[in-house]
């Protein structure tokens, strides 16, 4: 009897709690439809959620409230790749760097969106309308080739920061064409024609000692000549390396080509070893924070907004900080052009350059009403006015129509050089391995560029890790 | 009393009792084992678990009528220990023998390949022995620095002076900080632009002057930021001993005119020598898994680094879970050896004494 009357209770309770569990999904589905959606924790995507938030009205009439984990960018890939891995199951969109997509893709979590552009003529029109190498590095798997994941949240290229004040200054004018018989930039558009060379030359040119004159003034403190990113984390070394083998008319390993092209060979061939050797000779004119490898884009971004260099290469996302006074002491004092190039026997320059920014994806567990939800705000996001208004806030679009108009260069200083720039863009690799690549690479980068070892050394090591791993995994037949 | 008496005989084997725990140890042995071969690992996975709950309980219920309440009393610690502890052991002990990405869904046995792969593999090997050479490196530097300064810090503090409460207050201060919050401090003190060490050597030489430009600089840093933050917690720990002798002893002693080396050997340091063991040990378990601050300041590089950041990469960031497990496994393994040639060297001692 006592039994019996236990288990009728425990019953009683299931049917209860089954009962409170269908009722609440079911309410869920008919009105409120939350998308959760994992981002970097910065202007780009405050800017995206809070225009959501004042603007969005989904066209089906339900509820749908975006739900954003704004997620510190040095814990990004681990917070999203732990989610993800662990089968938690609660993103239903995420941005993602292009890198990643190989990875999250091979594993069965971002969804491919192919049947949702075919189905939908809007959504079809706004991919369409998009720069194709914007397109190729934030949205297809294997790369290049059209099978479509992601769209754009906020794409980036580097821009060369430099300091109007000291660039114009005559003195500094006048003792640059003296040494170097070249004439040191001062306009944005001259900044456009710097090419490596003369970078260099800014470079030593603007080393400058604690009490030596600078654009007339005594200078405060050490002043340095040049910074980009040279860092040991993530992918702080490599996106420059990339930049100047692909400029020398190199290559990484190309996946493009997989199973027969080689790493060996590729990676660290003469053309390659030149470049990184290059790279390496512009070191010794940037802040000393650089041969300890810690010299990564936040660093060189503050050391910028602090007045210690003269010419940093930079991602435009970060761009914002140094415009404004409270956290910039240059904010008053600045000119952007495009990021330098290598000069070709034509006169004219090779600007190929790692892309930076992000796409955002959709999960593969979201159900259809879900599906429907984010397609719709998708469509809002890409829409022509949601990304004019995004890029007048400080925010860019790959989207031609927007970036083509005239007022678009008026946003913000560095637009400028947007439109000209994005024909330039490449990514790195897009296949599962990444990391592991990446990480390697980066540790061999990083005893090149702390001087432990020669730029031969580095990419033979770079070239005997990448072949034996993507000879494991298929790549590399 | 007596209906107790009358429950004491266990049920025949194939008696369908809530407390026959025999039976429900066959049977939950059996359905796991036809569950895991006929049913899809993620149904199987609950079966088997379900099974284990029935034993668990079968057993709860025997030692309930049994009146094993020494045991009834302590199987909510041992569930929880199971559930948190033991079976994510067990569980990634089982991984190490598969290949097993958590980023692909594929899984594979290769029983020992993993093992055989991070201990011979010619790019592999070399770099576990240098992360592990780096680690025994990192243990016995910060280990001694942090049992030195800990301990003198304790014996200044075990004297009476003005303020001594307040300035104890703030020597405690860098244990209870977060880690992220000293690395980020520690990686600005040493920033040779911004950094004051960099600053005030500037003064001096007018270069500025950069720690991490090598091996030994960087060394030196983690080992200083290290220190900073756990010498208190020593210092905790001894202090705790030093203030426990009793102070009659001191009187003896200086009756009989004893020297203060001497009376250091023979009072003070018996009182505290099972806590510096104490010290020793946690603090050389800790350094063994030193990560956190390699990862603020200098991320690896200078040839820093650990085997614990090692581990975390190839497990946290590459997603190769199960070569991650089999190092961490290789990694327990010098743990517990390490742990127990010391418990085997403090017993001996105290016995020889």
């Amino acid at each position: 009897m006592k039994y019996k009357t236990r288990l009728k209770c425990f019953a009683t309770a299931l049917g209860f709690v089954s009962l409170m569990t269908v009722g609440g999904a079911m309410k869920a589905s008919a009105e409120d439809v939350v998308l959760h959606m994992a981002v970097p924790d910065w202007p780009p995507t405050r800017i995206m959620k809070d225009m959501f938030d004042k603007e969005y009205k989904p066209a089906s009439g339900n509820k749908v409230t975006l739900d954003v984990d704004f997620i510190p960018w040095p814990d990004f890939y681990t917070r999203v790749n732990a989610s993800l891995t662990s089968g938690e199951k609660k993103y239903n969109m995420a941005v993602s760097d292009s890198q990643w997509l190989g990875a999250f893709i091979e594993g069965g979590y971002f969804r491919k969106i192919n049947d949702l552009i075919d189905a939908d003529p809007d959504l079809k029109k706004a991919m369409d309308g998009m720069h194709p190498k914007i397109l190729n590095a934030y949205s297809t798997y294997p790369n290049s080739t059209p099978n479509y994941y992601g769209f754009p949240q906020f794409p980036d290229i580097l821009v060369s920061y430099a300091r109007k004040d000291i660039f114009c200054n005559d003195e500094e004018q006048k003792n640059f064409k003296a040494k170097y018989n070249k004439k040191l930039p001062c306009t944005g558009e001259e900044f456009d024609d710097v090419d490596w060379e003369l970078f260099g030359n800014i470079g030593e040119f603007f080393m400058r000692k604690k009490g030596d004159m600078l654009a007339g003034k005594p200078a405060d403190d050490d002043f340095y000549g040049v910074g980009f990113q040279v860092g040991k984390g993530y992918d702080f070394s490599t996106s420059s390396v990339n930049s100047f083998i692909w400029q020398a008319g190199g290559d990484i390993w190309d996946e493009t080509k997989a199973p027969d092209g080689h790493a060996e060979g590729q990676v660290n061939s003469d053309v390659a070893v030149k470049a990184l050797d290059h790279m390496l000779s512009f070191i010794k004119y940037m802040p000393p924070v650089a041969k300890t490898g810690t010299m990564d884009i936040f660093k060189s971004d503050e050391l910028f907004r602090a007045g210690k260099i003269a010419l940093n290469v930079d991602w435009v996302g970060l761009g914002e900080a140094s415009l404004d006074p409270k956290t910039s002491q240059v904010s008053d004092k600045l000119v952007f052009g495009m990021a330098p190039g290598t000069r070709g026997a034509d006169g004219k320059l090779n600007r190929t350059s790692q892309i930076g920014g992000q796409p955002f994806v959709l999960t593969t567990w979201n159900t259809d009403v879900i599906n429907t939800e984010a397609v719709g705000f998708v469509k809002w996001w890409l829409s022509k006015d949601v990304q004019t208004e995004y890029s007048s806030k400080g925010g860019q679009s790959a989207i031609k129509e927007v970036y083509s108009d005239p007022k678009y260069s008026t946003y913000r200083p560095w637009n400028r050089t947007w439109a000209s720039s994005l024909d330039y863009q490449k990514d790195m690799w897009h296949v599962p391995q990444f990391y592991d690549l990446l990480t390697q690479q980066q540790d061999q980068y990083d005893l090149a560029i702390t001087g432990k070892q020669d730029a031969k050394t580095t990419l033979d090591n770079v070239a005997k890790y990448q072949e034996k791993l993507l000879n494991e995994a298929g790549l590399i037949k | 009393m007596t209906t107790a008496v009358l429950q004491t005989s266990s049920p025949a084997f194939t008696q369908l009792a809530p407390d026959n725990w025999k039976l429900a140890v066959v049977a939950g042995l059996g359905i796991s084992i036809v569950a895991c071969f006929a049913l899809p690992p993620n149904l199987s996975f609950w079966v088997v678990g379900a099974m284990a709950v029935l034993v668990a309980m079968a057993f709860v219920v025997n030692a309930y009528r049994r009146h094993y309440y020494g045991g009834l009393l302590v199987s909510p610690a041992v569930a929880v220990l199971v559930v948190m502890n033991i079976f994510p052991l067990l569980w990634s002990l089982g991984l190490s023998f598969f290949a097993y990405q958590s980023s692909q869904q594929s899984i594979r046995f290769v029983g020992l390949a993993n093992y055989v792969k991070l201990l011979t593999d010619d790019l592999k090997a070399p770099e576990l022995w240098a992360n592990l050479t780096n680690t025994a490196m990192f243990t016995m530097l910060t280990v001694s620095v942090q049992m030195l300064i800990g301990f003198l810090l304790a014996v200044l503090f075990a004297k009476q002076f003005p303020l001594r409460r307040y300035l104890l207050i703030l020597v405690l201060t860098p244990m209870m900080l977060s880690v992220v919050a000293v690395g980020v401090f520690f990686s600005y003190y040493y920033d040779p632009t911004f950094g004051v060490i960099s600053q005030v050597i500037k003064a001096w030489t007018g270069e500025q002057f950069i720690l991490f430009s090598n091996k030994t600089g960087a060394v030196a840093g983690i080992v200083f930021a290290d220190a900073w933050m756990w010498s208190p917690f020593v210092m905790l720990l001894v202090l705790a001993g030093l203030v426990s002798v009793p102070k009659y002893l001191y009187e003896a002693a200086s009756i009989d005119r004893v020297g203060s080396w001497r009376r250091f050997w023979t009072i003070t340091f018996p009182y505290i020598r099972g806590l510096l063991m104490l010290a020793l040990l946690f603090r050389t378990i800790e350094a063994f898994k030193m990560a956190d601050l390699i990862i603020l300041l200098t991320k690896g590089g200078n040839d820093t680094m650990t085997i614990s950041y090692h581990v975390i990469r190839i497990a946290n960031e590459q997603n190769k879970t199960s070569e991650g497990a089999a190092l961490s496994y290789l990694l327990l393994f010098v743990v517990i050896v390490l742990t127990n040639l010391y418990l085997y060297i403090a017993n001996r001692r105290s016995q020889g004494n």
